[in-house]
Order: structure tokens, then C-alpha cells, then sequence
């Protein structure tokens, strides 16, 4: 049978919907020759800043239960050197490319995303405001509703490139944040980002990271990115999701999908099996044909769920 | 180039409680190893642990005939402990071979190193000294360790190196002699011992002594850098110990081979 994985995101066509993570695929170059950049839907490459980003001092990660937590600091080469020394290749390669852009000022992240520019080797930019790991930056825009609409309004102004906005779960609504980006001119949404989490070692009775929190990540979150996902995709019933969090198995794929995500991108287990981002391409193919779906985006935001019962006691 | 592979379990040898090796068949991997590049081994499908786990490549070597690589284990968490259970035949997925090894290429016939090891950084070593003694380059081991059960393939190095060529040191006296494996290095060098280049593994604080002996006596060094990783080929940016520069460097990308000179020994 067969089956149409092609997944309509906004003003993009993606070739299917399995992209992978930002912070979780370095540059892509890393994985070349691990799988096939272009057979991807997409890559979110490493956060970009306007200049070169050191990161913060070691112990940066820690593994957790089903999961894993860091606090790498958003190290990156900066905005120029992935423009000069990565894009080329990936646009050789034939990968659809995701800037994933951050910055500790609205200035810094308009300066990255008109760096950028009109450049068409990029499908897409995705706007981090949702670090956890870094004192100033992202989390300031992605804990406030207001914060986040002024940001967005002015990455939007700054570009023509379709935005996709990476959200925090480290908040109560995260639907407010949701609304607050797409009312500024978001096209998209990307969600979510890591946990903020702390881990103990209980002999120096120190944090395990330097950084005293960080991300968690990994399967561990699973459900709670599900539930968010479709929390959002309630609410704003037309806005294309990135669903991430967690994912492993083509079966992961498939709940992020029903859940209402029009399509995923691979995070952590990137970390476990660089291959395993192009197998799900595939895997989700013989899914679909064994499940009788020709058309992958038919599966979108079709969860049954029961009514919830109004009163509990009687 | 890494390879991605599924290796299986050949053989686990217990040497106590806490140390083993692993025999892995070698796969594509073992014909591209070089003495100080590591490996990233999966052990088994769970989510405990969750994340592969960073083993220096201790030996290309063959059981029974069948072409294998060696890994020497000290169980030291959740990941090692898991390690060591699985039965002969189990596919594991391993990712290698990762990173920059010792820089040998440019060794004369007529150089002569030294190997110093501190515990289970005997590991890279193994390897380093079955590829010197084929290159006929004369290398003398520092090894030291707690006691004498915690000094491992000591028939291996001795039969590489010459026995004449191996010393020890350990915490206690029960092998060699009694104190720290960077007192027995300095006593050599006292004695008139002169390197080419000194090759080490070992823990942070035998590594900062021997970065400072090294200085002090004008001489190169490669060191295997250990550190926790996720992904093992520069990806997570886990990994990163501060250097002289003034950066942060991914020991699996840029190490685990450096020079001393490479890190900010006050920092890290």
C-alpha cells in the first residue's frame, strides 16, 4: 500500500513528518553518516546567537531516570560560522534546515534572525524561549505571555522566513503562551522544551550539574509533552505543531500525531542512536500501511477522548 | 569514520567484584581502531541505563578465534553494572570507533615513551602497548593502582613491553612500591629517564600532577580524557572540559587524546 507521508506545515511541505531537535543534532553535518539528512522532514540545528556562545563550565549533563538532564548553555559557533561553514553542506545535502535562533535580548535575536535574512537554504526559523540553562535569555520571553508576544511581534517584523516558536513547559497555561505567540505572528509552534529539573549526588551533597539545575529530557517526559500538545491543538485547532518529547519508537511518532502535532522531531534518543531518526521514516511508513492509513496526515488530532464528567459526587 | 553496528557479547571476564572485561565481536569496527579511540555501548533496550556508555577500546584481539575487541570495566554505576550481565551472544549497539587516539604515527624506531596509568585507565593503554611493541618502539609502564587486585592485564603489558619495562605502584605496598604511580614516574625521571612522549589515563588528580611533572621536566604528553557523554561524537556538548584557550572542548570530539598543555588544569 501505499502510503503518503508528505505533511503540509503551514507554507511548508514537509517530505514527512519526522524532523529532529534542536540541541539534540548539533549542526546535522554530525549525523551524515549516520542516516540521510535529506530523507528527513526536517533538522533544527543547535541554537544560534548573534556571536559565538562558550557555554556553561563541566558538569553540563547527568543521565536520570528514562531521561537525561543538562545544562550545556546553549554553546554554539554563532550565527556567522553556521552560515559560512555548515549551511552549504547541509543545503548540498539536500536537508530541509530549521534555524532554531536564541539570544539574551530582543535586539540579540533580531540580529541573528536578520543575519539570516532571506537566505533560501533555510525552510524555517524556530525561536528558543525556552531555555531553562541560561541566567539571562529565552526562559525570561517564554515564562511571560507579554514578554513573548513583544518578542515574537518584533522577530516577525524582522522576517519573512516562516517562524516557528519553541514554548517552555515550565509554565502553569501553556496555552496562554501559545496564544500570546500566534497572536504575534507566529506561523507555528514547537513543543515543548526541556523540564527544569535538579539531580543530587547524594556523597558531596552537591547538584550533579554545575549549572545546580537543568533540562530534563528524554522519555521520562513523554506524557506531559502529549498532554501539551493536545492541550494546544485544542485551543488553536489550525496552528501547525511540532510535537516533541521523549520520542523513541514509531509508536511515540504516531501518539504525538493523534495527539495533534503535525509533525515530531527526534530529541534525546538522537543522543542514544544517531541512525534512528531515518528508521523512523520508514517504520512510520510500514505503520501507516499496517494500520490501513494512506495518508499520514490523516492520523493529525484525531485522539477520542471520553467527556469528562462535570461533578464528581452526587 | 564511526560505525554504528550491533556487536555481540563474546566473553565477560570477571577479574573481583568490581572489575571485567568485555569481549565484543569486533565488526567493522575493529579493523579501524587505533590505540586511544573509544566506543559508545548500548547496554541492552531498557531505559535503565537510559543513555549508551563511553569505553576506551582497551584491545583488538581475537576469543577463540573470533576477531574481538576488548573493553576493561570497573563498575562504577548503573550503566557498568549492566554491562557485565549480559550472556555470550547478546547484540549490543555500539557506536565506534569515536574520537582522536594517541598520537603514535610520528614514533621513530629509536624513540623511546612511557605508559602511566592510574586504576582503569589502564584501559587505552592496552591497546597503545601491543601497537609500540609491533612497532618495535621501546615504552616503560607506570601503573599504579590501590592494591594488586586492582592492577589488570599486567600478564598483557609484560608480555608487550617486557616485564623488565613494567612498574607499579599502589596504595598499599601489595604490588610494587607503595604510594602514588606519579612518585614512581618521578623517580624514574629522577633517575635519568628521558621520553619522547609520556602517554597517561588516569584519574583528574593523577592527570594534574602529571601535567605539572611534565612542565617541569619539558616533556610531551598525551592523555585520554574521561568524562561523562550522551552521544559520544560532539553532538550533546556534555562532555566539555575548559582549555588553555579559554574554551570548552568536547573530550569526545576534540579529545579524548590531548595534550596536557591543551586544558586549563585550574579550572577544570
Amino acid at each position: 500500500m501505499a502510503v503518503d507521508l508528505s505533511t503540509a506545515f503551514g507554507r511548508l511541505r514537509l517530505k514527512n513528518p519526522i524532523g529532529t531537535a534542536s540541541g539534540t543534532f548539533g549542526y546535522g553535518l554530525e549525523f551524515s553518516s549516520y542516516l540521510d539528512l535529506a530523507a528527513l522532514g526536517a533538522i533544527s540545528v543547535k541554537g544560534l546567537s548573534r556571536r559565538p556562545c562558550h557555554g556553561n563550565p563541566p558538569p553540563r549533563i547527568c543521565e536520570t531516570d528514562a531521561g537525561m538532564l543538562n545544562a550545556i548553555g546553549l554553546q554554539n559557533v554563532g550565527v556567522d560560522a553556521f552560515l559560512e561553514d555548515k549551511l552549504p553542506e547541509l543545503a548540498r545535502l539536500g536537508a530541509t534546515v530549521i534555524a532554531n535562533v536564541w539570544g539574551d535580548t530582543e535586539d540579540d535575536y533580531v540580529a541573528v534572525v536578520e543575519r539570516i535574512g532571506a537566505d533560501r537554504r533555510v525552510a524555517a526559523i524556530e525561536v528558543n524561549v525556552s531555555c531553562p540553562n541560561v541566567v539571562k535569555g529565552g526562559m525570561i520571553f517564554g515564562n511571560n505571555p507579554d514578554a513573548l508576544g513583544a518578542l515574537v511581534k518584533k522577530i516577525r517584523a524582522a522576517t519573512r522566513h516562516p517562524l516557528v516558536v519553541k514554548l517552555s513547559p515550565n509554565v502553569t497555561d501553556v496555552v496562554a503562551s501559545a496564544r500570546a505567540a500566534v497572536d504575534a505572528g507566529a506561523d507555528a509552534l514547537s513543543l515543548i522544551n526541556t523540564l527544569l529539573g535538579l539531580a543530587i549526588d547524594l556523597e558531596r551533597r552537591e547538584p550533579k550539574i554545575g549549572f545546580t539545575t537543568g533540562g530534563l529530557s528524554g522519555p521520562a517526559i513523554r506524557p506531559v509533552a502529549l498532554r501539551m500538545v493536545w492541550e494546544v491543538r485544542k485551543a488553536l485547532p489550525k496552528i501547525p505543531i511540532f510535537g516533541m518529547g521523549g520520542i523513541e519508537t514509531v509508536e511515540h511518532v504516531v501518539e504525538f500525531l493523534l495527539a495533534g502535532a503535525n509533525a515530531v522531531q527526534v530529541g534525546t534518543a538522537n543522543f542514544r542512536d544517531p541512525s534512528l531518526a531515518g528508521r523512523l521514516v520508514e517504520e512510520l511508513r510500514v505503520w501507516c500501511a499496517d494500520h490501513a492509513v494512506t495518508r499520514v496526515s490523516d492520523l493529525v488530532g484525531t485522539l477520542r477522548t471520553r467527556p469528562r464528567p462535570d461533578h464528581l459526587f452526587s | 569514520m564511526a560505525v554504528n553496528e550491533s556487536l555481540r557479547v563474546l566473553r565477560t571476564t570477571h577479574y573481583d567484584e568490581q572489575h571485567y572485561s568485555l569481549f565484543l565481536s569486533a565488526g567493522s569496527i575493529g579493523g579501524v581502531t587505533a590505540p586511544g579511540h573509544f566506543a559508545m555501548i548500548q547496554a541492552g533496550e531498557g531505559l535503565r541505563p537510559y543513555l549508551r556508555r563511553a569505553f576506551s577500546i582497551a584491545d583488538v584481539t581475537t576469543v577463540a578465534g573470533v576477531p574481538a575487541l576488548e573493553f576493561v570495566v570497573r563498575v562504577a554505576g548503573v550503566g557498568t553494572a549492566a554491562l557485565a550481565r549480559f550472556a555470550e551472544g547478546t547484540p549490543l549497539p555500539v557506536l565506534g570507533p569515536l574520537g582522536v587516539p594517541f598520537p603514535i604515527d610520528d614514533l621513530l624506531p629509536a624513540d623511546r615513551v612511557a605508559l602511566v596509568a592510574g586504576g582503569i585507565g589502564l584501559a587505552p593503554l592496552v591497546l597503545l602497548a601491543r601497537t609500540l611493541a609491533a612497532r618495535g618502539i621501546a615504552a616503560d609502564l607506570f601503573y599504579g593502582g590501590r592494591n594488586e587486585q586492582d592492577i589488570l592485564k599486567r600478564a598483557d603489558f609484560e608480555r608487550f613491553l617486557g616485564p623488565h619495562r613494567c612498574r607499579y605502584a599502589t596504595d598499599d605496598g601489595s604490588l610494587g612500591r607503595r604510594g602514588l604511580v606519579t612518585e614512581l614516574f618521578t623517580h624514574a625521571l629522577a633517575g635519568g629517564a628521558r621520553y619522547r612522549r609520556v602517554y597517561a589515563c588516569g584519574p583528574v588528580p593523577m592527570f594534574r600532577a602529571l601535567a605539572r611533572l611534565l612542565a617541569d621536566a619539558g616533556l610531551e604528553g598525551s592523555f585520554a580524557m574521561e568524562s561523562e557523554m550522551a552521544c559520544g561524537f560532539g553532538v550533546c556538548l556534555g562532555c566539555v572540559v575548559p582549555t588553555a584557550d579559554g574554551r570548552f572542548a568536547t573530550i569526545c570530539r576534540e579529545g579524548p587524546c590531548v595534550p596536557p598543555t591543551f586544558i586549563d588544569w585550574t579550572r577544570l
